[in-house]
């Protein structure tokens, strides 16, 4: 089962990825996208981590080369990739990055390999199109991939205010 | 209360005002709106939950999503989004109702909306 969940600042995404992910068994793994960089950063990801070891999840630390990671997963596991968006800027701009393609190439490749998938994305296209340098090309990949993922993904939500609006399938219960 | 989000000029206001049977002053004097500014000024968590309970007294409670564009570069525009998403989540668990307009079009997330004639 793969879900993708999608929305925009603060809108209630990762506490409702990790209440999906919870009701998958096997093995919890929490796939951390976010380079540490500078205070916001750690305490966003220090916020993140809290959460999560009340959750019982181990934590991956990937910032690059999601396809060769995946082979370290347990059988069966039960990830949360968060998110796309960190993983996206990572590939395409980081010294040791895979370049354009490498993060969507990471993702299926992590679906192929984990029983069940919930990929936390981000809502990012709606503040208009005027930016400079490479926002635009940064943009393009994440929409692309967005919608690769969307179209394989089992079921998709948004998040607005907290709250869910399921645009592909939905909970069966 | 009913909180009431979308994006900028979606119509929020006009569908408040259609689904409530209300006038411009009626809006004025039982709803607020643009509350995503005002997440701003709140320097904590604690302070952020207080604003969302003052503003859960109102019938109707409006915000303009402004979380929907690339993060910002600078810290205190990337904290104002962030405060900004926070309290709509606190006002939305608040809420009994909570529509989101888009072109006009209201889809309810939580609650019923169907005893309104809109």
């Amino acid at each position: 089962m793969m879900t993708l969940v999608i929305g925009g600042a603060a809108s209630g995404k990762s506490e409702f990825a990790e209440g999906l992910s919870l009701r998958f068994s096997g093995p919890r793994v929490y796939i951390a996208t976010m380079q540490p960089f500078g205070e916001e950063a750690l305490a966003r990801i220090q916020k993140h981590r809290d959460r999560r070891a009340r959750m019982g999840f181990d934590t991956l630390e990937c910032y690059t080369g999601l396809a060769a990671a995946c082979d370290t997963l347990p059988e069966g596991a039960s990830v949360l990739l968060e998110c796309l968006g960190n993983l996206v800027a990572n590939e395409r701009y980081s010294p040791d990055g895979g370049g354009e393609g490498a993060a969507l190439a990471g993702v299926l490749r992590l679906a192929d390999r984990c029983r069940d998938l919930v990929v936390v994305t981000n809502e990012v296209f709606s503040g208009g199109s005027d930016y400079e340098g490479d926002t635009l090309g940064y943009l393009r990949e994440l929409a692309a991939a967005n919608r690769a993922l969307a179209a394989r993904a089992d079921q998709v939500v948004e998040l607005t205010a907290g709250l869910p609006n399921w645009l592909k399938s939905g909970p069966t219960d | 209360m009913m909180f009431v989000t979308g994006p900028l000029f979606a119509g929020k206001r006009d569908y408040v005002c259609r689904a409530m049977g209300w006038t411009q002053e009626q809006l004025a004097a039982r709803a607020v709106w643009d509350v995503q500014y005002l997440a701003a000024d709140a320097p904590d968590a604690g302070a952020l939950a207080e604003l969302a309970d003052r503003l859960a007294g109102y019938e109707v409670v409006i915000a303009t999503e402004v979380g929907g564009g690339v993060v910002p570069v600078d810290a205190h525009e990337r904290a104002a989004r962030e405060a900004a998403g926070r309290l709509a989540c606190l006002l939305a668990q608040r809420a009994e109702t909570v529509v989101r307009v888009v072109c006009g079009l209201p889809q309810t997330l939580k609650g019923d909306s169907s005893c309104w004639s809109i």
